[in-house]
């Protein structure tokens, strides 16, 4: 027993100063502590900031469009008799034409001080009819007496800093006396393509209705450009069947568009200096009130939107339908409809947007990707509505006569789920698509943006990596693991990973410069060398197991391949020379039109599949990729497999399995965790791969599984076009969108990996 | 000796073979370094025989070469011979996998593999092609009855080997070796990392499995060498200094190293 005396606390004794760490060490634990931490956190923050940035890129593309009033003039005494309507590029100076002799521009700056613009119009005449035109500031009139003129409006800038001004002028030309003579004329369209000028007019001759259409003409000679003048006359008439309500006509200037009473619209196509009806139908016909109350081009007169007095919105398009080969319209969308038929629209010059609207109601959608961009009951209603050349307008002109300017802030009209991830029915296309077309040759283009063909080719191209990349390389890793002599792995292994370092745009290179070039035309020989050599290794194993064990003990195990490589390539290089044999006698393709027969795959392959054959194409594209996703499996794949414990591998053998059975039983699964590992990283590299791509396809963007054509994937695609992206435009966003798609691609990959993985580490985890 | 002797279902005979492996001037080389010298013992079937001696004596790489696994070494040579049943384990026509069928092993450390119970002990007989469900369980019933694992997991059969304890594992390892029924079972030193308890079992059964196979087991503990084997063999620096029935090597050695060794002044 203790006396308790003894276990009162003692204070404890001074630690030897040889068991105290230095004041050294404990400094720099705690700065390399720190150093570490701030290196960990600052990846952190700089992955997130990159996050951060490729989002703050792409949210802009997902809002809607933002309006607000801006100025409210009043001005025009009786708005409800307006008959043109139009504004400058940016809506300082809007005009108004409400009949009459003159036409009246009111500067918002000087608080709707109205310049009067006199117009010169024949003698006696009184416009009747007019058609403005927004995109080229051009109205054509018809008039009392017959004729037909047009008044080009123009603007120019005056003085500069405050004291600039924007002047406008209109310049009217001389009168064309149409049909019978002093007919007034009731309807009128003009289109003007530059190179060719189209009128249609309707006149009222002696209380009948005729349907005129006439071209002018430029007769070239050889002093220069000549006069312009009437070309000849047709009469339509009799070609529609009730009396016309609408006419449109394009400023392709090949065509008129006329709806009559009926709610049927004619479809008339000026074809060699003759018209043509093309086509007649009636957008409106499936629904109660199938007549037409409006009809208006979107910008790039393609497509026309048409209103019924119910208020239904449908848009018809241009295009040419399967299997014939004329262009006619056809309903590609349906919008929200409206209180009554529109009565005012004004279409965007930018882009494919417009303005509509009924009574108080305004509206404004985006034709392609068929979505509502802003939409309001207003206080006021519009009588006509204009929105400038620049989309940053939008003016109304209301029925108590004020001029209404507001605000328009839209600049990515065109984006959208739909336009990125959803088939669209694009202009032209004659059924909805995934396409991606991200810029044209006109200002009329209308952008594809859909990112689905992109997705597409960065799965196929990575599949067909993969599909060559794997074989080669799970089963080399295994041989070198398991079965090879280690001295002549200590060379393998270092070899492979100099094949992993090689640059991708030399691979690239060579893929498009040697070897598409090769394959192109060596197409059998190829599949002939990698169907047979395969084949040809297995055999010679089948045909080694059946020989006599004194036979197979002249070779050592894990030399068996020095017997086998010669025999590799020697069936190699004969197969090799044999293909374009094999391809004369298979591939044989007769053209119908000669009856010429030809032995080659190149023509073969459309012929019996129906896709195509290019140079460039996936299998290039697959075996340079393949060639650079090689290294990479086998590196960390022949790591996971050489890792298996050697216990179990003796265990295996002392059990009397084979080295196979030992592979296949033992180590493949024990190295799964760490093989799918490979493989993931491998996908991660073909995944983001872009040089190659780039270099050996050729980058375009469709939709077919072909081995024998290209394709564009999502980093080759922004490799390609970021450099012409305008920045902060639609197209630069979009792309920015594409790498956040390749981003979640591989996020989504990896992760799922990653938990596959730990699920097969955990199940054959060896204690 | 052929007293207690009965049929043998591996070998159809009724006499017992005393040289049923024959070691005749073995040499082994590590690369340059020499591990075995001349060595030459005959091992008598259904005994036990143990191979005792310090660390890096050679009595693993003797045992090694039984089932020939150091061909799995790179650079390893022998002289002399190894005969079973007097055929020459390196005779060119010898299978070397049909050997290790012949010639079970159970190891140090034990190793099952990351599967279940029941395919750890079916694993010989499935690499032998033979997947015949019923036979199977009833292999894996008699071998886990073999080594009194049956009670103790017939319940968890399909789960991983790795929820066994250390000494279960290492018995699920000898019911391994010895699903397919092999004619001799090496065992290197199968008790090493196992407590006492666990360590008594194994000797137990291997008293009762000597019935049926010739063990050969190196051990480092020569109390057990004593509690089991029929005959020691005592191996020093790569040489085997004295072989003989266990009772003479521990209580009447012939050799002054013998005597050392087991006396515990040297070792």
């Amino acid at each position: 027993m203790m006396n308790p005396a003894d276990q009162s606390p003692r204070s404890p004794r001074p630690v030897p100063e040889r068991f105290l760490a230095s004041k050294a060490t404990l400094r720099l634990d705690a700065l390399m502590t720190w150093l570490i931490r701030i290196g960990g956190v600052s990846i952190i923050i700089m992955v997130l900031g990159i996050f951060v940035f490729v989002l703050s890129q792409i949210l802009p593309l997902f809002k809607g469009a933002h309006i607000e009033p801006q100025t409210e003039t009043a001005v025009v005494a009786n708005a409800a008799q307006v008959k043109a309507f139009g504004v400058d590029e940016s809506s300082r100076l809007p005009f108004v034409y409400e009949g009459g002799d003159e036409l009246r521009f009111i500067d918002l700056a000087q608080n709707g001080k109205i310049i009067s613009e006199k117009l010169t119009l024949p003698v006696g005449a009184r416009i009747t009819a007019q058609d403005y035109h927004a995109g080229n500031h051009r109205m054509a009139f018809g008039t009392s007496t017959g004729q037909v003129g047009l008044i080009d409006i123009s603007y120019a800038s005056e003085g500069t800093g405050a004291e600039a001004r924007i002047r406008g002028s209109a310049k009217t030309s001389a009168s064309i006396p149409i049909g019978q003579e002093g007919a007034p004329v009731e309807m009128i369209g003009y289109g003007d393509s530059g190179s060719g000028k189209l009128f249609a007019a309707v006149q009222n001759q002696s209380g009948t209705w005729k349907l005129v259409v006439f071209p002018l003409v430029q007769k070239n000679s050889l002093l220069g450009a000549g006069k312009i003048e009437k070309g000849d006359e047709t009469d339509l008439t009799a070609l529609i069947k009730g009396k016309p309500v609408k006419l449109l006509v394009p400023q392709t200037a090949d065509s008129v568009l006329v709806a009559d009473e009926s709610g049927t619209v004619s479809y008339f196509f000026l074809n060699d200096g003759h018209f043509e009806k093309r086509q007649e139908f009636r957008p409106f016909s499936d629904t109660a009130s199938p007549a037409v109350a409006s009809m208006d081009f979107v910008f790039g007169d393609v497509s026309i939107v048409f209103t019924n007095p119910a208020g239904e919105t449908r848009m018809f398009s241009l295009f040419i339908p399967q299997g014939t080969d004329k262009r006619i319209y056809g309903q590609t969308r349906t919008f929200s409809n409206l209180p009554a038929g529109a009565t005012f629209f004004a279409a965007s010059e930018r882009n494919k947007s417009f303005l509509i609207g009924s009574g108080t109601r305004a509206s404004l959608l985006h034709a392609t990707t068929e979505s509502t961009r802003w939409e309001q009951t207003l206080a006021f209603e519009p009588a006509a509505a204009a929105v400038d050349g620049k989309f940053n307008h939008i003016v109304f002109l209301g029925k108590d006569g004020k001029i209404r300017v507001l605000g328009l802030n839209d600049p990515h009209p065109e984006a959208g789920w739909k336009a990125f991830f959803g088939k669209v029915w694009y202009e032209g296309a004659n059924q909805p698509k995934y396409e991606w077309q991200s810029t044209g040759g006109s200002d009329e283009f209308e952008p594809k943006l859909s990112l689905v063909p992109l997705i597409f080719g960065t799965i196929k191209g990575t599949l067909w990596a993969m599909v060559m990349a794997v074989p080669i390389a799970l089963l080399a890793a295994v041989y070198a693991g398991q079965f090879l002599r280690p001295e002549v792995k200590r060379v393998v292994k270092p070899v492979m990973e100099i094949m992993a370092s090689l640059p991708s745009v030399v691979l690239g290179f060579l893929a498009a410069l040697w070897l598409a070039p090769i394959l192109e035309t060596r197409v059998v020989s190829f599949f002939l060398v990698c169907l047979g050599v395969p084949v040809l290794a297995m055999l010679v194993g089948v045909a080694w197991s059946r020989m006599p064990v004194l036979t197979r003990a002249r070779i050592k195990p894990g030399r068996e391949w020095l017997a086998l490589l010669p025999l590799m390539f020697l069936a190699g290089f004969v197969l090799w020379k044999i293909g374009p044999l094999v391809e004369s006698l298979v591939c044989v393709v007769k053209d119908p039109a000669t009856g010429k027969v030809t032995a080659d795959f190149r023509l073969w392959w459309p012929k019996v599949t129906g896709c195509s054959f290019d140079q460039r194409n996936s299998l290039v594209v697959g075996l340079m990729m393949g060639f650079a996703v090689i290294p990479v499996i086998f590196t960390i794949a022949e790591d996971a497999i050489s890792n298996v414990p050697n216990s179990i591998i003796a265990a295996s053998h002392a059990l009397g399995a084979s080295r196979w059975q030992t592979v296949q039983r033992v180590v493949l699964p024990v190295a799964a965790a760490g093989i799918f590992s490979a493989l993931m990283i491998g996908l991660g590299r073909a995944v983001g791969e872009t040089m190659i791509v780039v270099m050996a396809t050729g980058n375009t963007p469709i939709m077919e599984w072909n081995l024998f054509n290209g394709m564009r994937t999502l980093a080759a695609n922004i490799a390609v076009e970021l450099p012409e992206a305008p920045v902060h435009s639609t197209h630069y966003r979009t792309l920015f969108l594409g790498a956040l798609v390749l981003f979640v691609l591989t996020f989504v990959l990896n992760t799922a990996a990653e938990l596959l993985r730990q699920r097969l580490r955990e199940k054959y985890k060896i204690v | 000796m052929s007293d207690e002797a009965t049929a043998s279902p591996i070998t159809g005979v009724f006499t017992l073979n005393p040289r049923m492996i024959e070691v005749r001037d073995f040499s082994f080389w590590y690369g340059a370094k020499q591990a075995i010298f001349n060595v030459a013992m005959n091992i008598p079937e259904r005994k036990v025989t143990a191979f005792i001696g310090p660390s890096g004596c050679g009595k693993s790489t003797l045992l090694r070469n039984l089932n020939r696994m150091n061909d799995l070494i790179d650079g390893v040579r022998h002289e002399g011979d190894i005969l079973l049943d007097g055929q020459s384990l390196y005779d060119p026509s010898v299978e070397v996998i049909s050997l290790r069928k012949r010639v079970g092993m159970v190891f140090q450390k034990s190793n099952p593999f990351p599967k279940s119970i029941y395919e750890n002990v079916v694993f010989s007989l499935r690499v032998a092609g033979r997947n015949k469900r019923s036979e199977l369980d009833e292999v894996v019933e008699t071998s886990l009855r073999h080594v009194a694992l049956w009670d103790e997991v017939k319940d968890r059969l399909h789960e991983s080997a790795y929820g066994l304890s250390g000494g279960q594992m290492q018995r699920l390892c000898i019911a391994r070796a010895i699903a397919n029924r092999p004619q001799i079972l090496l065992m290197d030193e199968p008790c090493s990392a196992l407590d006492p308890i666990a360590t008594l079992k194994i000797e137990e059964l291997m008293s009762q499995l000597k019935e049926e196979y010739t063990i050969v087991i190196v051990t480092h503990n020569m109390q057990q060498a004593r509690r089991i084997a029929d005959d020691t063999a005592y191996f020093l620096l790569g040489k085997l200094i004295e072989h003989a029935p266990t009772s003479d090597i521990f209580t009447n050695p012939q050799r002054i190293e013998t005597e050392r060794y087991i006396s515990g002044q040297m070792g």
